[in-house]
């Protein structure tokens, strides 16, 4: 454990490439296999590609095997060279599928966006959704079948099935990842039922297992909760982070985003987070209050107590005194949620244990909210059995030698798994281990064979979204690199064959559709399964739970008051680890922090003071100190600390998924490992470690290195009860020269023109109080706008290349408690924009619709107008980013399929910038011209940026400004809207709606 | 000695020269062996010359990113190191034209080294602007070339007006530079012995042989020279300031700026031709000529300008609480508090403080004192360039964006090569030009007085 690695840093991926050090370890690892890294996919592979891939979409194929797809919305012979198509597909995560629409061009995946026509995508997408297009032209995915390291070839290992699968009597044991494909499913009750001695076992590092053991405790069944964030007027979560760590997070942001509206009359929904971290969701709460993550259930218990005196069903809690009853903020909450009986939410995060689940389940049904914003859909894909218990017991007899074969589909359990169990040496002790993987992993080392996993845009496949809609899971390119699927990895071990995917799931669906051929169509060109959805059920609380309520009064007992608790949570960005190897998504900062590519421990001023570190750092600070966490079992980490205002006192929180050793090159060496400190799947929350300051120092990436607005009104934000007194606030909180009547900008010297006299006009307005500052924009915008990764040691040097960034800023008590404010900050496209004056080679100009252009071919590179951007929303290539980014490795070809052809590379040397998405505004001229004849005006919501159709919150609106009519317009007629810096002239096209919080008045009895 | 010690002092020329003893004292000096210190200086200079060359190379080769440039400050040493240089290369031209139109006697003893400090200045500016793009192979687009791709540069731009001031100041510079030396090659290519220097210094003195014609014409070309110059000495740091002070950063976009840099340009001039003069007066033993009343006077004027200086840093800390624009005034009070006040601080001692001490006649005339001091003075303007380019880029509007510039050994590396350009070019020109002008010397000595012979016949 600890940093023992050399602290090497790299400017770009391609110097990592080239670092010998690299090369050692990775041929160290597979020495018979060296030549194998540098085998890569050749010009004549890639062409192979290309050429299958058009043959998918309908060409006459040149290669076996031929296999068909539908295209989405054109016969094959309307293939224009140059126009994308677009596919529906699904993207599986944890276990739940969301609906995706996949731009292929020339038969290559290159974007990926919601679904529109999903019922829980409705065309929104995550960053997950967004990034997993770099996944799949990830070089460091495993190529090869290994048996023992070695390369082989799947037909041995098919022959190998045959031979080793005809004993039935054997006892196997599966392990795979949280899945709800029937196809899956289908192959998994036939292999249990042929195999008598056959086990599965679901293992996700940071399950829902404490959520399902709840609500067994509750009703005696094992169901998770799934909440109508946009029917809830008051919620309240505990250590629950929907936004982001939730396999429904897309759907809650949108819902939540929903009823925080303020326009029209409507009254916003109110929030109260408690937490110990300071998470994205706590950073949207109207309340929140910080306590130890370990304290929430006895702040759960008081919550109970208070609800019991005026509902029914609460009894057994009435008794409960604790010092949270009575506090201000309970008291607060729990009136708020009386008074919205039957449309609030109470939610519990993953992380806290059954009894408080149990009790929030209780908790909703006294307030009637059950049924209608708390659903329990019931879902037959959720194990039967407590998995943590049963992972637990399979390791046990594969250490007693009690399992014959292991198959591990998809998982890495040596990384991931509690380090009690020690996995890896009882690994060992079975006979044959074969595991299905995207890259040769901890597990993979371990295992006799070793099949390179499919990415989904790769294989056909199927499943549900977390409402339970069906979707079959649709290829949009032949497999990079001789992978197989999960079910046709199965289907070998089961029939010994080499069957596609798209057999197989078709034959699952063959038994679920009435007429399939028509259905089966409409599912593959609308991407999902119309009406379907889990059936909701209606839990009784079991007839014993007021007695097992005792049980929990007296198991919950307020934590010590000096013990600093060690909260470990899955990363916002690479989960428990498994993106870890995203460029993009390791350089996305987190919303909370802004820090790339690490992770670090969180803890507050307080707390650092207390530790004896520093509790705030200086500007050109980026060395940060280095502390020594060590439980009562002397299990001990080093990790970097950081310092995060509004995090709880006496807590620290560590995200998972870093610290890989020989995954890739991105993934390698970044952040700590804290799976080895997980001894049992208790220990996500430890209630008392030691900590120790190291006194080395380790540097840290950050993006943002101040954190208050110094009482400038950037963001601007009133309470409801302000906002219904003065709708006009935030125009009006700056005063502009000149700026008087029916004015629209403020007077100048200069008898110039607002714009010409050309329509359309694009304007851009950013609704903050939709926003959430999830960050999804920004890799949207990477995606679509071939944005480099430039590595860790670029970005703390300050040149990070997005285009759009998030700012987070704190106000109120900025150092204890403060409130947080997100703030998206794409370029402004001023209308009299500073950086256009002052450029001596006019690369920048302004174009007739009103976009502030960036010509790279005529940039210099004197950085002026970068200088002069009042909003420093200018990106420099200070190094060949683009370059180096897309020539890493032996098959830069790999990574360059991932960028989109309408959009420039760009050279060192040059500035670049957030151009409106100028590419896709051309696409819709083209397409209105060619439509219409004459008109180069596109109808309002066809074109689309990339931020805002990635946003969940639908917080961005684009548009033509020239048109009274268009949604941008009405936007920007919004009393909210304000523009920043208008006191300075340069009328930036992109203006803000200014945020509302919705905290609950003090005097009157809520809305 | 028939001269009194009193009016001993008021002549510009100390030591009983004549005019032959005059012209002996400059033109021997490439004649005589070069010293060994020569030699070692040069060398040095050479090393940080190519020490210089590497760093270029590297930049070149690499990238900006070599530099410690970030995302808020996309000018750091590279534009801090131009004005510097440039601001050196006025004290010069001040010296040269704008004191010759005045008669300011005394110029003559250091306005030949003063004006070949300016030239080389100017190189080592010049440098900056060409190497600081992010794509010198395309730089030529910046000026007005005609084109098929029918562009323009854009002339509302400071970077463009910046490139033609500086241009016509160094060529302007140069060439007034050069017509004074002509009378002076004359001189030089009629002593000397070798065959090959006197075809050197013969082809630059341009056939000059002292006629009356000759100096008629000499004369008034050196002085339409002096009054196209007079105005470049205003117009290329005001034009340099516009780079500032045109756009809208807070701390730059401030009206004070062209006489503010005008002064700051004088005053490190002064700083920086004092530097050179002490030593080379000492090695060269010309303290007959570039005298301890030089010194003082030009003391004077440092102690002028470097209030002149601290009045506008002043004045723009009043300005920007008076014009009530918070970001100005956050600008301004972050400057002298925030994370870069350690430069404030450095820039107010040096410019401020430091010239305090030329109040005082004493200080004034003590040599070691204006060494020192002159040397503290280029720190401070140097560190003036900095506080103004990098703390208002640092922190700006958007408190999000708000960085820290720390610079990279290229930084450091590529501003020290620099004076490896200016001294190699500095000691060749010591080592084989006149140094001082001889026939304006000789101008302003007693004896040019037609009257002179008789008034001292008359004794």
């Amino acid at each position: 454990m600890g940093k023992e690695q050399p602290q090497t840093y790299w400017r770009s991926l391609n110097e990592l490439a080239k670092n010998e050090e690299y090369r050692r370890f990775a041929e160290r690892e597979f020495p018979e296999n060296a030549t194998e890294l540098t085998d890569g996919l050749s010009r004549r592979n890639f062409l192979q590609i290309m050429g299958a891939s058009v043959a998918l979409a309908g060409f006459t194929a040149c290669r076996k095997p031929v296999q068909k797809i539908l295209p989405y919305t054109r016969q094959p012979e309307h293939i224009v060279p140059g126009n994308p198509l677009f596919y529906a597909s699904a993207m599986p995560y944890r276990g739940f599928l969301s609906g995706v629409l996949v731009e292929t061009h020339e038969g290559r995946p290159t974007k990926i966006e919601g679904n529109d026509r999903h019922p829980d995508a409705m065309g929104k997408s995550g960053i997950r959704e967004q990034a997993s297009i770099l996944d799949l032209y990830d070089q460091d995915r495993s190529r090869r079948v290994r048996k023992e390291g070695q390369a082989e070839s799947y037909e041995r290992f098919v022959d190998f099935c045959r031979d080793h699968f005809s004993d039935k009597s054997q006892r196997i044991a599966f392990i795979s990842e949280a899945s709800s494909s029937p196809t899956l499913h289908r192959l998994k009750n036939q292999f249990l039922s042929e195999f008598e001695h056959a086990r599965w076992v679901t293992w996700e590092p940071f399950n829902e297992e404490h959520i399902l053991e709840g609500t067994r405790q509750f009703s005696g069944k094992r169901l998770m909760p799934r909440y109508s964030f946009e029917k809830a007027r008051a919620a309240l979560t505990l250590d629950h982070d929907f936004m982001q760590e939730d396999s429904a997070s897309l759907a809650y942001i949108r819902d939540f985003s929903t009823a925080r509206s303020v326009d029209h009359g409507s009254v916003p929904s109110r929030l109260y987070s408690v937490e110990n971290n300071y998470s994205l969701t706590g950073s949207n709460a109207d309340h929140r209050l910080r306590i130890k993550s370990t304290d929430i259930p006895a702040f759960t218990l008081a919550l109970a107590a208070q609800l019991a005196q005026k509902t029914s069903g609460l009894e057994a809690f009435s008794d409960v005194q604790n010092e949270f009853s009575g506090s201000e903020f309970l008291t607060l909450a729990a009136q708020d949620l009386l008074e919205n009986r039957g449309s609030s939410v109470v939610s519990a995060g993953a992380g806290q244990p059954p009894a408080v689940h149990a009790i929030v389940a209780a908790i909703n049904l006294a307030l009637g909210n059950q049924g209608v914003t708390v659903l329990y859909p019931d879902n037959p894909y959720i194990p039967a059995e407590n998995q943590n218990q049963a992972l637990s017991s399979l390791v046990q007899d594969m250490d007693n030698g009690a399992v014959d074969t292991l198959v591990l589909l998809g998982t890495n359990p040596v990384y991931t798994a509690p380090s009690g169990l020690n996995f890896e040496e009882a690994m060992k002790k079975v006979p044959v281990s074969i595991q299905l993987a995207n890259h040769v992993d901890e597990t993979s080392r371990n295992a006799t064979w070793h099949i390179p996993k499919t990415h989904f845009l790769e294989s056909w496949g199927d499943g549900c979204s977390f409402r339970g809609v069906y979707s079959v899971i649709q290829p949009v390119i032949q497999p990079l690199f001789n992978s197989k699927s999960e079910i046709e990895f199965l289907n070998t071990l089961l029939n010994a064959e080499n069957k596609a995917g798209y057999d197989l799931v078709r034959a699952t669906w063959k038994d679920r559709l009435s007429s399939f051929e028509v259905q089966w169509d409409e599912i593959l060109h609308d991407g999902y399964q119309m009406e379907t959805s889990f059936d909701v059920l209606n839990p009784e609380p079991e007839a014993n739970f007021t007695a097992s309520a005792q049980d929990l009064i007296t198991n919950i007992r307020k934590t010590p008051e000096d013990a600093i608790e060690l909260i470990f949570k899955p990363d916002p960005k690479i989960n428990d680890g498994r993106f870890a190897n995203n460029g993009w998504l390791q350089e996305l900062p987190d919303p909370m922090t802004k820090i790339t590519w690490d992770n670090v421990a969180l803890m507050s001023p307080s707390t650092a003071e207390r530790i004896g570190i520093p509790p705030e750092r200086s500007f050109g600070e980026f060395q940060h100190p280095v502390l020594r966490i060590q439980n009562n079992e002397g299990r001990a980490l080093e990790i970097a600390a950081w310092v995060l205002p509004g995090h709880a006192d006496d807590s620290l929180t560590i995200y998972a998924g870093y610290g890989r050793r020989h995954i890739g090159r991105v993934a390698d060496e970044i952040g700590v490992s804290v799976y080895p400190f997980i001894h049992s799947t208790e220990d996500v929350q430890i209630p008392e470690v030691s900590v120790e300051v190291t006194g080395q120092r380790y540097e840290i990436a950050s993006t943002q290195d101040h954190h208050s607005l110094e009482g400038r009104p950037h963001v601007r934000e009133a309470t409801l009860e302000e906002f219904r007194e003065n709708p006009g606030f935030a125009s009006e909180a700056v005063y502009v020269p000149g700026r008087f009547g029916e004015r629209e900008h403020p007077v100048s010297l200069f008898a110039d023109k607002v714009f010409p006299d050309h329509e359309p006009q694009w304007g851009m307005a950013i609704d903050l109080n939709a926003c959430i500052g999830c960050g999804v924009c920004t890799i949207a915008c990477q995606a679509e706008n071939n944005i480099p990764v430039i590595g860790k040691r670029e970005v703390r040097r300050g040149r990070e290349m997005h285009w759009i960034r998030t700012d987070r800023y704190f106000s109120g008590d900025e150092r204890e408690n403060p409130k947080v404010m997100h703030q998206p900050v794409p370029c402004m496209h001023c209308d009299n924009a500073p950086c256009e004056q002052v450029c001596p080679v006019a690369a920048t100009t302004h174009s007739d619709d009103g976009l502030n252009q960036m010509t790279y071919n005529r940039c210099i590179g004197t950085r002026y107008c970068a200088n002069n951007c009042p909003f420093k929303v200018r990106r420099f290539n200070f190094f060949n980013y683009s370059k180096e980014f897309l020539t890493t490795g032996d098959d830069p070809e790999i990574v360059q399929m991932a960028m989109n052809p309408d959009v420039t590379v760009r050279f060192r040397g040059v500035m670049e910038k957030c151009t409106f998405c100028v590419q896709r505004i051309s696409r819709a001229k083209i397409d209105t011209k060619n439509r219409t004849g004459n008109s180069i005006k596109p109808e309002d919501g066809s074109v689309v940026t990339a931020c805002q159709q990635a946003c969940p919150a639908n917080a961005i609106s684009f548009g033509d400004i020239s048109d009274n009519e268009s949604v941008v317009t009405q936007k920007k007629n919004n009393d909210r809207n304000y523009v920043m810096l208008e006191e300075m002239n340069i009328r930036p096209r992109t203006s803000y709606l200014a945020k509302i919080r919705n905290p609950k008045p003090a005097h009157s009895d809520g809305h | 000695m028939s001269q009194s010690s009193d009016t001993q002092k008021d002549l510009l020329v100390k030591g009983n020269h004549d005019f032959a003893s005059v012209t002996r004292l400059i033109s021997d000096i490439p004649q005589q062996k070069t010293p060994a210190w020569w030699y070692i200086a040069f060398g040095i200079s050479n090393i940080l010359l190519a020490m210089l060359l590497g760093m270029v190379i590297l930049l070149i080769w690499n990238g900006i990113g070599v530099w410690g440039l970030n995302q808020p400050v996309g000018w750091g040493w590279d534009i801090t190191n131009f004005v510097w240089w440039v601001g050196i290369g006025h004290a010069g031209t001040l010296i040269s034209a704008i004191l010759f139109l005045f008669r300011q006697g005394w110029r003559t003893a250091i306005n030949r080294f003063a004006e070949a400090m300016t030239i080389f200045a100017v190189m080592c500016a010049g440098l900056f602007p060409a190497i600081h793009v992010g794509r010198i192979w395309a730089i030529y687009w910046i000026f007005p070339l005609p084109n098929s791709m029918q562009l323009w540069p854009n002339f509302n731009s400071p970077l463009l007006w910046d490139v033609f001031a500086v241009a016509t100041y160094f060529t302007v510079s140069t060439l007034f530079w050069y017509v004074g030396l002509i009378p002076d090659l004359a001189t030089m290519r009629d002593k000397v012995k070798g065959f090959y220097s006197k075809i050197a210094y013969g082809v630059f003195a341009l056939g000059w042989t002292g006629s009356n014609r000759h100096w008629q014409h000499y004369e008034k070309a050196y002085m339409i020279l002096a009054g196209l110059a007079t105005p470049l000495v205003l117009s290329v740091h005001t034009i340099v300031s516009f780079d500032f002070a045109v756009s809208i950063i807070p701390g730059w976009h401030t009206t004070i700026f062209p006489p503010y840099f005008v002064a700051g340009a004088v005053f490190s001039g002064f700083a920086m031709v004092l530097t050179l003069m002490i030593i080379t007066r000492k090695l060269y033993h010309l303290e007959d000529i570039m005298t301890i009343d030089h010194i003082e006077k030009m003391n004077i004027i440092i102690l002028v300008t470097g209030n002149m200086v601290g009045f506008a840093y002043a004045m723009e800390f009043f300005i920007a609480w008076y014009g009530g624009v918070e970001y100005e005034k956050f600008a301004f009070i972050n400057r002298a508090f925030g994370p870069y006040a350690w430069a404030y601080w450095i820039m107010i001692t040096c410019n401020v403080v430091a010239p305090q001490f030329f109040w005082v006649k004493k200080f004034r005339r003590h040599i070691g004192l204006t060494f020192f001091l002159s040397i503290v003075i280029n720190i401070g303007m140097w560190f003036e360039r900095f506080v103004i380019t990098v703390t208002s880029l640092a922190q700006d509007f958007l408190p999000s964006s708000w960085g820290y510039f720390s610079p990279t050994y290229v930084d450091v590396l590529t501003y020290v090569g620099t004076f490896g350009l200016f001294f190699t070019f500095f000691l060749l020109f010591l080592r084989f030009l006149p140094m001082v002008a001889i026939s304006e010397v000789k101008g302003v000595m007693p004896q040019a007085d037609p009257a002179y012979y008789r008034n001292n016949q008359k004794h």
